[in-house]
């Protein structure tokens, strides 16, 4: 690896200067920002960039900064700078893209919502009170039952997992306040038994009355709503996840609030997992003061299909990920908690981790821009170190040979965008097939982005022999993976109806597909004219009006085997995996396994194979490599655990230090011969340790051992044993 | 499902690893009438002077220093990705055995000088959150004055001093939106952020919150391994963020260990006066002045507290940390009394005097 652009001198590391007082302080103050740094940038980015510009020391033309280009590293801090607005640039635009989606697979439930919450305003506002006074007065005190209920709006969650739906509540929210609405979001938090009723009602306060004193006094709230900006608006307070709320407390603010619904409007939005949460949570005089209404949220893998759709799937941020990539995002998804939030997290973090990693990432951006002006610009200012990296990238070897000029980059850039939008057309006409049998768009993306999906290029030959009118006729195409082709055997059964659906779809997904679209075009006029005809069921056309070169040799075919041949040949032609095209590692992020590394800590696992074996991170000469034998000179803790494998549950203290000391004590001559080295002489010379230092080596091992959370202390009952904690990785 | 990409373990070893579990439980279990090994710890011949066993830990002779500070070294090529990640808004995990405390250190002062850092060391028994978020409150806005000298935004909230502010005043100070800049933060090195003094509930949401914070990068530790459980769906997902690395040292858990009893040093005594003294120094100070055995009186006539609610609060914190216990008497009030022997407590006085 490069050395990082952060010099360090070598010996700071080790310089023991957490000594000293720092330790022992609960927190301190390490350093604060450098002035001069600070004043530096803040000057850097008063500018507004609409593109990245390019940094200064960026070589303008090639003839003249050769010298320079040469010592400019992909790891150049500037350079680094670059990615990391590209990735700001990027992220922020893949950001505003999933929650435009994700309001948008809510907008109708967001809708009724809305439309609910105005109803019920006005039933409410039916019976209020007409002046100031008479609404911030407490009295006189409402009797009747009804005129205390509050309208509540209890969402259904359906998830088990209720972290998507914090994000979902926080739209609805903006929505509804968008509307004109006072929105106040309370979360458990709020909620809890140990500060009482005043946590949510100071919260509650906070959020609507600006410079609100720290008091919970609801003539506070009153007082705000009488203000002729906030009147006549309804106050409408939301609350997550009304599950992990207290419910006496809840149950006390909802009594409160039902002696003032009458002068102020209140509406409550709560999020519940099941339609019993609040009979569970609440006592039933609080119960009582609910007017419920139920709605329901989609599902997660209804979210999910649409966001891989307007992220993954059309090209249009300069990122995308691998096959490996996308199958262990999937997996993640279904197996570790179904939430979308996760899946986001993943995306951001692979994101992340491609824009530190792959020196040419910054170009993304311009990559799939129509106005190639930019992408023009940073090829022609690439310095030769890059270009070299570019075309030394294993997706452009294996390309055709070429000149390696910034022209050939920017040409070899610009075909991998029409690619990529080619692709992504035809995984959009896939899903349209795949709705009908509830196939999932992910994993639809996953096995277009198989790269051994790649040997269907027409040009094989293996592939084209079995291609032939005999196999399409019966629905016997074999890709590799399966889900393709059963999409493709769908087309073939859809019913008419379903069909012209399709076909229109099609022809809106394919658009910028000229080959392709006209095809459809002609199909759709053909469907529809046979429509017309209504005899069409069992009808066979003449192939030779098709001009796909596909069809010829065949008969005929009936009007879904031709929407099928026509499916495949797109599959064929165009479905060709981001990771066989030429330059895709500069917008492709595929190791997959710094991406789980960095997602999954398993400290469980690595912290116990660390202890197992130390020998591989220590890289000595003095300890046995070999596995499974424990030398004296290895690290103590190491030695104890190893030691520990030998018992049970408990562990004898007294037989865990003798072994441990004969261990160490131990002359390793057999098993070690080649020791030579000043460390393992050392140990050799001062065979006789004394007794206390054996045990204070034993003590620090436990001590360590314990951190880990690796074994207990002796308890009372057991004062001879310690136990053993983990066990297994 | 495929489920051998989400599936790092190879199952051969995890195979093993079982494997020897059941072996030796068997082993245990049929050895019943053999006796299980009953040798008791006092067969060792132990160095009864504790203060003998505390002085021998601390000159314990360091094994592989070459090789764990090559190891340390070899995480410097990390620092710039590190830099870029926190710089993205991911917050930074580290684990694997060792301490990482000078790690975490050295990486604050040498990569992050461009952003004001605060260290929590949450090894140490007792850390008052609140004081740290006014800290960090006071070198945010230290910050912002080199950046933006007329930033009407922040001025407004920050005309009150920072220690006489809520924590939700504090913490939406920290996650103040700046219109131009997405790379002026400020960083939190926490040492341990499964520490005993932050493994509650409570510390953790509030560490959540100060990590969700705009204007907040946290960088931690953690070294047991189910510190994952610390942690719901929310604060993991959408507050720490974090991005996990595997950094093992290997290095001794000197700061760390300090506040553990010697195993070998007949467990129920094993409180020696340098912990009390350290538990002591990191109490606020009007916890430190106040003579533990006194009662609620005696602490009234000298003005250390005003009621019992404070003066239980001061005794629920000597209780955790076992430096007083409680009895119940005779005639059913509760005694307390300080688990300490007469000479260390006077060496204690001392120190403290």
């Amino acid at each position: 690896m490069s050395p990082s652009p952060i010099s360090i001198p070598p010996s700071s590391l080790v310089a023991d200067d957490t000594t000293g007082d720092s330790v022992l302080q609960p927190f301190f103050v390490l350093h604060k920002a450098l002035p001069q740094k600070c004043e530096r940038k803040a000057a850097g980015s008063t500018r507004t960039r609409r593109k990245i510009d390019l940094p200064p020391s960026f070589p303008k033309s090639p003839e003249k900064s050769d010298a320079v280009a040469s010592s400019v590293g992909p790891n150049d801090t500037n350079y680094e700078r670059l990615r990391l607005e590209a990735f700001n640039m990027t992220w922020s635009k893949i950001d505003t893209t999933i929650k435009e989606v994700l309001t948008r697979v809510h907008r109708s439930l967001f809708a009724e919502v809305h439309q609910w919450a105005l109803e019920s305003f006005l039933a409410l506002k039916s019976g209020e009170p007409r002046n100031a006074f008479e609404i911030q007065s407490p009295y006189p005190l409402l009797d009747d039952v009804i005129c205390k209920q509050i309208p509540t709006a209890m969402i259904l969650t359906k998830n088990a997992e209720f972290v998507d739906d914090m994000l979902t509540f926080q739209e609805l929210g903006e929505h509804l306040k968008s509307k004109g609405c006072h929105i106040a979001n309370l979360s458990a938090m709020d909620f809890c038994a140990k500060d009482g009723i005043a946590c949510c009602l100071r919260s509650l306060l906070r959020q609507l009355v600006m410079d609100a004193p720290d008091l919970a006094d609801m003539s506070v709230l009153s007082s705000w709503y009488c203000e002729p900006e906030n009147y006549d608006h309804p106050v409408i307070i939301v609350i997550d996840d009304m599950e992990r709320c207290c419910g006496a407390i809840l149950a006390d603010f909802i009594r409160l609030l039902s002696e003032w619904v009458m002068k102020l409007p209140v509406i409550f939005i709560m999020g519940v997992a099941t339609t019993d949460t609040a009979k569970k949570l609440l006592p039933s005089d609080a119960l009582q003061h609910l007017q419920s209404s139920k709605f329901t949220l989609g599902s997660p893998l209804e979210r999910m299909n649409a966001l891989v759709e307007a992220v993954l799937v059309k090209p249009s941020f300069g990122f995308n990920i691998g096959h490996n990539v996308a199958v262990f995002m999937r997996n993640y998804f279904l197996g570790h908690d179904g939430t979308i939030t996760s899946f986001v997290r993943a995306l951001k973090l692979a994101c992340v981790k491609h824009f530190s990693m792959e020196p040419l990432s910054f170009l993304g951006i311009d990559i799939l821009d129509e106005n190639q002006v930019f992408l023009h610009g940073k090829c022609d200012a690439l310095p030769d170190s890059l270009l070299k990296y570019a075309f030394n990238l294993p997706s452009s070897k294996r390309g055709k040979d070429c000149m390696n000029s910034r022209d050939d980059l920017e040409e070899g850039l610009s075909d991998l965008r029409k690619l990529l939008k080619a692709w992504s057309s035809v995984i959009l006409c896939l899903y349209e097939v795949g709705k009908h049998n509830k196939i999932q768009l992910l994993d639809i993306f996953c096995e277009a982005t198989d790269p051994t999906l790649s040997s269907l290029d027409p040009s094989n030959h293996k592939l084209e022999r079995s291609f032939n009118g005999q196999n399409l006729a019966e629905g016997r195409l074999d890709f590799k993976g399966g889900l393709i082709s059963q999409l493709i055997h769908t087309v073939r059964e859809l019913p008419l109806s379903s069909l012209i659906k399709l076909l229109d779809l099609w022809s809106i997904h394919t658009e910028e597909l000229c080959e392709v679209h006209g095809e459809v075009r002609e199909l759709q006029s053909v469907v529809k004219s046979s429509n017309n005809g209504n005899n069409l069921k069992e009808r066979q056309i003449d192939c030779h009006r098709m001009s796909m070169s596909l069809c010829a040799g065949r008969t005929s075919l009936s009007v879904n085997g031709k929407a099928a041949a026509l499916l495949d040949y797109m599959v064929r032609k165009f479905l060709m995996p981001i990771e066989c095209l030429c330059f895709h590692e500069i917008i492709c992020f595929r190791n997959v396994d710094i991406l789980q590394s960095a997602l999954i800590g398993n400290p469980r696992r690595n912290i116990q194979i660390d202890l197992m074996k130390s020998t591989t991170y220590m890289k000595c000469s003095c300890c046995c490599s070999t596995e499974n034998v424990l030398s004296p000179t290895m690290h103590d803790t190491s030695v104890m655990y190893n030691l520990a494998q030998e018992h049970g549950d408990l562990i004898n203290l007294q037989d865990w230090y003798h072994s441990f000391k004969s261990t160490v004590l131990s002359t390793n001559k057999l098993k070690c011969p080649l020791q030579h080295s000043p460390m393992s002489k050392k140990v050799k010379s001062s065979p006789s340790e004394s007794e206390a230092s054996i045990q204070a080596r034993f003590c620090r091992a436990v001590i360590e051992l314990q951190i880990a959370g690796l074994i207990r202390m002796p308890s009372k009952k057991r004062p001879d044993f310690v136990q053993r904690v983990a066990f297994g990785l | 499902m495929d489920t051998r990409v989400g599936e790092e373990v190879p199952m051969e070893e995890d195979d093993e690893f079982m494997l020897s579990r059941n072996y030796f439980l068997a082993k245990e279990a049929g050895s019943t009438s053999r006796k299980k090994s009953a040798r008791k710890l006092s067969d060792i011949d132990l160095v009864d002077e504790q203060q003998v066993l505390r002085m021998a830990v601390s000159v314990i002779k360091p094994k592989h220093e070459k090789e764990i500070e090559s190891l340390l070294k070899s995480y410097k090529d990390l620092y710039s990705k590190w830099l870029f990640e926190l710089r993205c808004g991911f917050g930074l995990l580290m684990y694997g055995f060792g301490s990482k405390k000078i790690l975490l250190e050295d990486f604050a002062s040498t990569a992050l000088t461009d952003y004001g850092v605060v260290v929590i060391n949450g090894y140490l028994p007792s850390v008052n959150i609140k004081q740290v978020v006014i800290t960090l409150a006071e070198v945010l806005s230290d910050q912002l004055k080199h950046k933006r000298k007329n930033s009407t935004r922040s001025k407004s909230r920050t005309q009150q001093p920072f220690s006489s502010q809520s924590i939700e005043d504090l913490l939406s100070f920290l996650n103040l939106q700046l219109p131009d800049d997405n790379d002026c933060f400020i960083c939190v090195v926490i040492h341990n952020i499964d520490g005993p003094s932050l493994r509650d509930s409570e510390s953790q949401q509030y560490l959540a919150r100060i990590a969700s914070c705009s204007l907040v990068r946290m960088v931690a530790s953690i070294d047991h391994v189910n510190a994952p459980l610390l942690w719901d769906k929310k604060m993991v997902h959408t507050q720490f963020n974090w991005c996990w690395y595997h950094v093992p040292t290997f290095a001794p858990y000197k700061f760390e260990g300090s506040f553990f009893p010697l195993v070998l040093a007949n467990c129920g005594n094993s409180r020696t006066t340098k912990t009390a003294l350290v538990v002591l120094q990191s109490l606020t100070p009007n916890a430190q002045s106040m003579p533990i055995n006194a009662l609620y009186t005696k602490c009234r006539e000298r003005f250390l507290v005003s009621n019992q609610v404070t003066l239980n609060s001061h005794l629920t914190e000597f209780k955790d940390h076992e430096l007083v216990k409680v009895g119940r008497h005779a005639d059913g009030q509760d005694c307390l009394h300080i688990p300490l022997p007469s000479e260390a407590l006077g060496q204690l006085l001392q120190e403290l005097g």
